[in-house]
């Protein structure tokens, strides 16, 4: 699991998935950014992201059972973000959850909601989705 | 151990010297009568000798000629706490353990003076005279004999302590001339004749006591005889509702603390098991029938409905009453004993299915496992997700200050609010796992797993009820033993239950 906090100078390098676009170097701490392009691009930029809140326990359980296929996802505490908020309510924009996490994005592309994962998880359909990012490997 | 019961355990009297104190009872002497709550219980066999109660009552106008040996006993005995050693009056009689004896005790009595009366009786019979040694004594027998018992030994009681009133006051006259003089003498004196003051107040104390005790037994025995009508009612109020249908381990205590949301959920709960018992026997009839696929695909459809009508009932319930699902106080307590988060476990219920449901192609098994693997990921991730919800809701209520109390408290119940999400989400993953289940199944696949989730939670429903109303003994002696007896007749009785499923 990777946590992103505000770093000035994160290194994107060992991450296999979608390379980083240069506007994206800077991580979160990029300013005037619409927040919900913000969302998509941090969403690209793992096979498996997370957005979280430290104090959240639906975001534990959803952590954990990534955790337990043996994915490893990139985690954004938005609580420990000072423009964490922003994302927050960019999430609920999206998704119309309250509480707006845990949201999953599996190869840029939104799963959703930890009922929605574990929809797709039952469905068997979330297991190919990892594979197809790269998270999985059999 | 003699000194402690006035009355009735041995002193060593000088033999013949048979007092009719009425706190004396000479004969428990040489039978050993010295274990207090229990010596007027005469099941442990003890005969007395009447004979020599008959002498004792024609020397009912002997007074206590050794208060020397007398004072020890006295200074041990007048305590007011230790009622179990004070004793009323004189005792009527010893009728022995055979309670339908105690009828003819009883006619004994009826001819005047209790006292005078026993004199006649020649049969070794024994009989409580305390009222507590014959509560001490009524606990043993069961509420039945009780209450066949207490109204016979009430009124030998109560003649007995009218026999003894109608003593006392002869006792007293010889003693009241000379008070002033015996109070000098004290404890020294040794005329048989007069009680001194020392003596005089312990014998008021007694009768205190005793009459005390006598009240006691009273109000004892009321509460018990309110408490079994009360019994009784609950007992047919109880079967009215089983009657119509009520599962009683939902519902909780009525006028218990229950909330309205689980109230209702509760009574949503039932009509739902009502249907699900419709849908049960359509869908068995519709198998023998050998329906086509198509008409049976209808009869399924409507089955799913009704599942996923409970999943909207838990949710709705899940809202305003969590812990009641979560708890599991709207299912048996056989049921309750395997819940997982307010309900069935999935991985559970494959594992059950798999078993139930041959033949299935290798397609199907294969299907079956990975979503019982899957199933069980998922499960895994919730409970890990609700204990963390357990830690920090320990955290919270533990930590803080007492200033920080409120606070602390309005976290804690912000936190609690998640519960509702575990719940909901555990939900989900039943829905979900039973939806794909029932798309790896064809429809007769289908149909008969409905039929066998219904009669497996029947089943375990019914193994409530049984447990429930396993024959229990009331505490006699050997209760273990008949525990182990009574298991096995309940195992026994339950296997032939089931034999007709």
């Amino acid at each position: 699991m990777h946590y992103h906090q505000e770093a000035a100078a994160e290194s994107w390098g060992y991450y296999a998935a979608a390379p980083p676009a240069a506007g994206v170097r800077h991580g979160i701490s990029m300013g005037g950014a619409d927040p919900l392009e913000r969302v998509v691009r941090l969403a690209s930029g793992s096979a498996v992201v997370i957005f979280s809140m430290s104090t959240c326990c639906m975001c534990h359980a959803v952590k954990r059972l990534f955790c337990g296929m043996g994915v490893n996802p990139t985690v954004y505490e938005l609580d420990q973000d000072p423009r964490g908020k922003e994302i927050e309510r960019a999430l609920i924009r999206l998704l119309g959850n309250s509480p707006p996490v845990p949201v999953v994005f599996i190869g840029g592309k939104l799963v959703g909601a930890m009922d929605r994962v574990m929809a797709s998880h039952i469905n068997g359909t979330l297991v190919p989705l990892l594979k197809e990012a790269g998270a999985l490997w059999l | 151990m003699a000194s402690q019961r006035v009355g009735e355990a041995g002193f060593s009297n000088s033999g013949p010297s048979h007092h009719h104190h009425h706190n004396t009872m000479p004969y428990a002497v040489f039978r050993g009568l010295n274990p207090p709550s229990t010596s007027f219980i005469n099941q442990e066999g003890s005969a007395f000798d009447f004979g020599e109660l008959e002498e004792a009552i024609v020397l009912q106008g002997v007074k206590i000629n050794n208060d020397e040996a007398k004072t020890p006993l006295y200074a041990a005995t007048v305590r007011p706490a230790a009622t179990l050693e004070m004793f009323p009056s004189w005792p009527t009689r010893l009728i022995q353990t055979p309670r339908g004896s105690s009828k003819s005790g009883e006619e004994s009595t009826d001819s005047g003076s209790a006292v005078n009366t026993l004199s006649s009786r020649a049969e070794a019979r024994l009989e409580p005279e305390s009222p507590i040694s014959k509560k001490s004594s009524l606990e043993p027998q069961g509420l039945e004999q009780k209450h066949l018992q207490l109204p016979n030994q009430q009124q030998q009681l109560e003649m007995a302590n009218d026999g003894s009133r109608v003593e006392m006051p002869q006792d007293h006259q010889p003693a009241g001339g000379k008070p002033t003089t015996e109070k000098r003498r004290g404890p020294g004196s040794t005329s048989e004749k007069v009680l001194d003051a020392k003596t005089l107040r312990r014998l008021a104390q007694n009768r205190e006591a005793a009459r005390k005790s006598r009240l006691r037994k009273k109000a004892y025995v009321q509460q018990l005889e309110t408490s079994r009508i009360r019994l009784t009612q609950l007992e047919q109020d109880l079967q009215r509702a089983r009657a119509q249908g009520f599962f009683l381990g939902g519902g909780g205590a009525p006028g218990g603390n229950i909330s309205s949301g689980a109230a209702i959920f509760d009574m949503e709960y039932a009509r739902w098991l009502d249907d699900d018992h419709r849908h049960m026997s359509e869908l068995r009839t519709a198998l023998q029938a050998h329906l086509s696929d198509g008409d049976l695909r209808v009869i399924v459809d409507g089955y799913i409905a009704h599942y996923d009508e409970i999943f909207r009932l838990k949710g709705v319930a899940a809202k305003s009453d969590v812990f009641h699902l979560i708890t599991g106080m709207w299912t048996t307590p056989a049921e309750r004993c395997f819940l997982w988060m307010g309900g069935f476990r999935p991985s559970e219920l494959i594992k059950m299915l798999i078993t139930q449901l041959d033949p299935l192609t290798e397609q199907q098994v294969v299907g079956i496992y990975g979503l019982q693997h899957s199933s069980q990921q998922a499960e895994e991730a919730l409970s890990q997700g609700l204990e963390q919800l357990q830690q920090s809701l320990i955290e919270t209520i533990a930590g803080g200050t007492v200033n920080d109390g409120m606070h602390h408290m309005a976290v804690a119940l912000g936190k609690l609010t998640n519960l509702e999400g575990f719940v909901r989400q555990a939900d989900n993953l039943r829905q979900q796992t039973l939806h794909h289940l029932l798309r790896i199944l064809t429809v007769r696949q289908v149909a008969r797993c409905f039929l066998v989730i219904g009669e497996y939670y029947g089943r375990l429903r019914a193994l409530s009820s049984l447990w429930a109303s396993r024959p229990r003994e009331t505490m006699i002696g050997d209760e273990n033993s008949c525990q182990t007896t009574t298991d096995l007749q309940m195992v026994q009785s339950s296997q032939n239950q089931f034999a007709n499923f």
